[in-house]
């Protein structure tokens, strides 16, 4: 018998999967070494999650094999993966969110006590976290959590089963920028004392951050593996989209009349907590204004007010000098303002409807698609030809149902739908978050292109370096307030930083 | 080593559905078949009389229609209702209310045949859309969960109309105790028929208009947008609550429409215990296994109508009656199976891992 080779953690070799005769992957080679970070890089479709799937055990390889530390193992089962050492924390949580934390560690674990107290449950919650170094409320029930800490009772869950082989699949696409901070040192905590993480994303700087490796995969293929010292950002997006691509946004003197305007704007957030307080915002035809603030300072209630999807407490609302606020959804879509909320597939898109009757969901009552009564049907199979062609949404036919194409494809959909009615006003929040370079490239023009059709735009973005590079002027939220406007050109990101934070722009400027 | 497995499929083909469900009642049949032969029976002659039954006469024919009227109605109901995702288990309480104030009318008001069937028609609308006006305020303004005052509604109105029988309605000429007078007016027949009415005609026309507003016109647009996402209805624009209340006033304006047809039927034309023989609960099997399409129902409908019917003769047969429910369920059962089999599809594996293999 040879001496199995123990340098690896996972080794895969030539693992193939197809579906409907497609390859998602095509003889991938994958090599993790222990204690490492090991980004999984590659743009949405090229195989990433296909490739953890299988290594846990969720799909089975149609060819290849997989070893762990050295022995090669049927991955057949999630049961098999846990028992073989790998466990994956998936996008969307498996929590039962009535239950708590200690109860959802233990659940459908082999260990758990068959007879067993809440009060056992929790001293081995606690015992768990204390050995794991990760920490939660073991007796909160989970809805009550932050998405970071379910994230972490996840996490939690998996490493209590024994997994030494950590898969997080784009574990920073549902965080804060101060979430997935944390994260990252938890990542940093897990590799040092001897586990492996393999770390699945699309953002470059994230991924150069955390990672000690770096594999690139591009439609199903493995691109390459290297070291993350020494990489660029630019050199990775171009293995990964295959060509060499930025945006170049040209920003240019701004002459356009008031379109959009609010005036001393109050609203509350859906817990009744006061998310707007008084706030003044002018937007122009032609310009780009960014909202920088990190999530949850009241940018979500600010796009929902100006497109009357929640009331106001008070302040006015002006679009063209029509008042807005309170109004009707469909009066503001009729004054030509398009909005691409930031949760696009819960609130933008009916999954069991056809792309079809998701292409003119925001629209369909209007003169050209309706009587009124009916339904022009072949001008709404035209106008959804059209739509998915110039958002290039890959899908079989504008008949099948837009739950089925990848979220990729929905938001491309969703961004571009709202772009053709935005002939106004465009309210985009977070529009590219959850995006390839590609993809998101495409949102990003598809919003200049609006502008430059005379739109003003709000692009709403906790994503500082999007809100520089893509806004002709720049307001900084903070609790509901903003705290200061800057033109591009005196756009200082220490200071927006700053004002981020909660900081005056008086004291902004000061440091 | 290849091996076979099921996979979901992406996009589920109806009409391979529609055969598939077939096959599981004919699957299910055949099941049933067996089990009564091992049980000394001959089923091929149950069969026989079963078929026979119903296509041997027009009497078998008109029966099945009969049976048919009532359970389309209700299903139809439901199904309109499950378009939006919302549940009305109270279809055969309106039902009978619609029957209950149609029979109120048609008892008290003379005049032309012709006017009094129309106001017993509003009469039962109106009472069957009042019987599901609580459920579908609470359901649109306060979010309370409709299955539980529809279903409960049912109660009261068989309440109330046990009450009618044995009470300010009864019939007091003839022997029955518990009956209420009978309605002295009814439907045109159908002409080159013995038992049927026009009443036959209503649930194909709803079934009709039901179709052509989910595939032609905005409403429908609407409606199977909040049944898919009510958020992103609210997005575009669509009063939800509107849409909701509306909805659940139409189907219960169907399902007592329905009770009002039913009195028109021969040895009906009464209300009592009894009068709303599970039609609620059967439209509803119909409505969920046609998924809320309505030619789908129309179908199913008169597909377990005849199923009925065929029972029925085989219980004079000297058929079991607990044989026949369960011959019924297994059916049942068959096809709802089927409807699940043509979401999956069998695929072939290649040997994907090998097993306990040693690194080199």
């Amino acid at each position: 018998m040879i001496e199995p080779d123990h340098s690896y953690a996972v080794e895969a070799r030539g693992i193939s999967k197809y579906f409907g005769g497609v390859a998602a992957l095509d003889g991938v080679d994958f090599k993790v070494h222990w204690g490492e970070v090991h980004a999984l890089l590659g743009e949405n479709g090229a195989g990433k999650t296909t490739l953890s799937n299988i290594l846990a055990g969720i799909y089975r390889a149609d060819s290849g094999e997989i070893a762990v530390d050295g022995l090669t193992h049927e991955v057949r089962t999630p049961a098999q993966a846990i028992e073989a050492g790998i466990g994956m924390v998936h996008q969307h949580f498996k929590l039962v969110e009535t239950m708590t934390v200690a109860e959802n560690v233990h659940l459908g674990w082999p260990d758990t006590p068959t007879l067993v107290s809440q009060r056992v449950l929790v001293d081995r919650t606690n015992h768990l976290m204390e050995e794991i170094g990760l920490h939660v409320d073991p007796t909160a029930k989970v809805w009550q959590l932050s998405v970071g800490e379910q994230q972490r009772v996840e996490i939690l869950r998996v490493l209590a089963r024994g997994a030494q082989i950590l898969i997080l699949d784009e574990p920073t696409a549902v965080l804060t920028s101060h979430e997935a901070r944390d994260l990252f040192k938890v990542m940093r905590d897990l590799v040092s004392g001897g586990r492996t993480v393999i770390f699945i994303s699309h953002k470059l700087n994230e991924v150069l951050e955390v990672s000690d490796q770096i594999t690139v995969l591009r439609d199903g293929v493995h691109e390459v593996t290297r070291s993350a010292e020494g990489a660029t950002p630019r050199e990775l997006a171009r293995l990964m989209t295959g060509e060499e691509r930025t945006l170049e946004v040209e920003h240019r003197e701004i002459t356009g009349e008031t379109v959009l305007q609010l005036e001393g704007v109050t609203a509350s957030n859906d817990r009744g907590v006061v998310a707007l307080s008084s706030v003044d915002l002018v937007a122009r035809s032609g310009e780009i204004l960014g909202i920088a603030g990190v999530s949850g300072n009241g940018q979500t209630e600010l796009a929902e007010v100006i497109s009357a999807m929640r009331r106001v407490d008070g302040g006015t609302i002006t679009v063209d000098g029509e008042d807005v606020a309170n109004g009707l959804v469909r009066k503001v879509t009729d004054l030509g303002v398009g909005h691409i909320p930031e949760d696009r597939i819960g609130v933008g898109i009916v999954g069991s409807a056809s792309v079809k009757d998701n292409a003119v969901l925001r629209h369909y009552w209007t003169e050209g698609l309706s009587s009124g009564v009916t339904l022009f049907r072949q001008a709404v199979v035209d106008f959804a030809t059209r739509l998915v062609e110039v958002a290039r949404v890959q899908t079989r036919s504008i008949t099948a149902t837009a739950g089925q194409m990848s979220g990729g494809n929905q938001q491309r959909l969703v961004a571009r739908r709202e772009a053709l009615l935005a002939t106004r006003v465009l309210i985009a929040v977070h529009p590219t978050r959850g995006l390839d370079v590609l993809a998101a490239q495409e949102v990003q023009t598809a919003v200049i292109g609006q502008r430059d059709r005379g739109a003003a735009v709000l692009f709403i973005s906790d994503d500082l370096d999007e809100v520089l590079l893509m806004s002709d002027r720049i307001a900084v939220m903070y609790e509901g307030r903003i705290m200061g406007i800057f033109d591009r050109v005196d756009a200082d990101r220490e200071a927006i930083g700053l004002m981020m934070g909660g900081h005056t722009l008086e004291e902004a400027m000061a440091k | 080593m290849s091996t076979y497995r099921l996979e979901r499929r992406l996009e589920v083909d109806t009409k391979k559905q529609a055969l598939t469900r077939v096959a599981g009642a004919l699957i299910a049949m055949a099941v049933a078949g067996l089990v009564l032969l091992l049980t000394g029976r001959n089923s091929f002659k149950i069969l026989f009389d079963g078929l026979e039954a119903i296509f041997g006469s027009q009497r078998g024919l008109e029966g099945v229609a009969l049976r048919a009227i009532p359970i389309l109605m209700t299903a139809l109901a439901v199904a309109l209702s499950l378009r939006m995702k919302i549940w009305n288990i109270g279809s055969g309480g309106q039902f009978l209310m619609g029957a209950f104030a149609a029979l109120g009318v048609g008892i008290h008001v003379n005049g032309p045949g012709w006017l009094v069937l129309i106001l017993m028609a509003l009469a039962a609308l109106v009472a069957g859309s009042l019987w599901i006006l609580v459920p579908a305020l609470a359901r649109a303004y306060w979010d309370v969960n409709e299955i539980i005052t529809t279903l409960l509604l049912n109660f009261v109105a068989a309440q109330l109309v046990t009450w009618a029988s044995i009470g300010f309605w009864r019939d007091t000429e003839a022997a029955v105790i518990q009956s209420t007078k009978r309605v002295p007016y009814r439907l045109a027949e159908l002409p080159g028929t013995d038992s049927l009415t026009i009443a036959l005609l209503v649930p194909f026309v709803i079934a009709l208009v039901l179709f052509w507003i989910f595939r032609s016109t905005t409403i429908g647009f609407e409606i199977d947008t909040i049944g898919g996402n009510a958020r992103a209805a609210a997005f575009a624009g669509i009063n939800v609550r509107r849409r909701i209340l509306l909805v659940m006033l139409c189907t219960g304006a169907i399902a007592g429409l329905g009770g009002m047809l039913q009195l028109s039927a021969p040895g009906a034309r009464q209300l009592g215990p009894g009068y709303e023989a599970q039609f609620g609960l059967t439209g509803f099997i119909v409505a969920a296994l046609a998924g809320g399409a309505m030619m789908g129902v129309l179908v199913g409908g008169t597909f377990i109508a005849s199923m009925f019917f065929a029972g029925l003769v085989l219980q004079t047969k000297g058929l079991s009656v607990y044989i026949i429910f369960g011959i019924y369920g297994l059916i049942l059962t068959g096809v709802a199976l089927g409807e699940m089999a043509a979401r999956y599809r069998l695929v072939r594996v290649g040997d994907a891992v090998s097993s306990e293999r040693v690194a080199s």
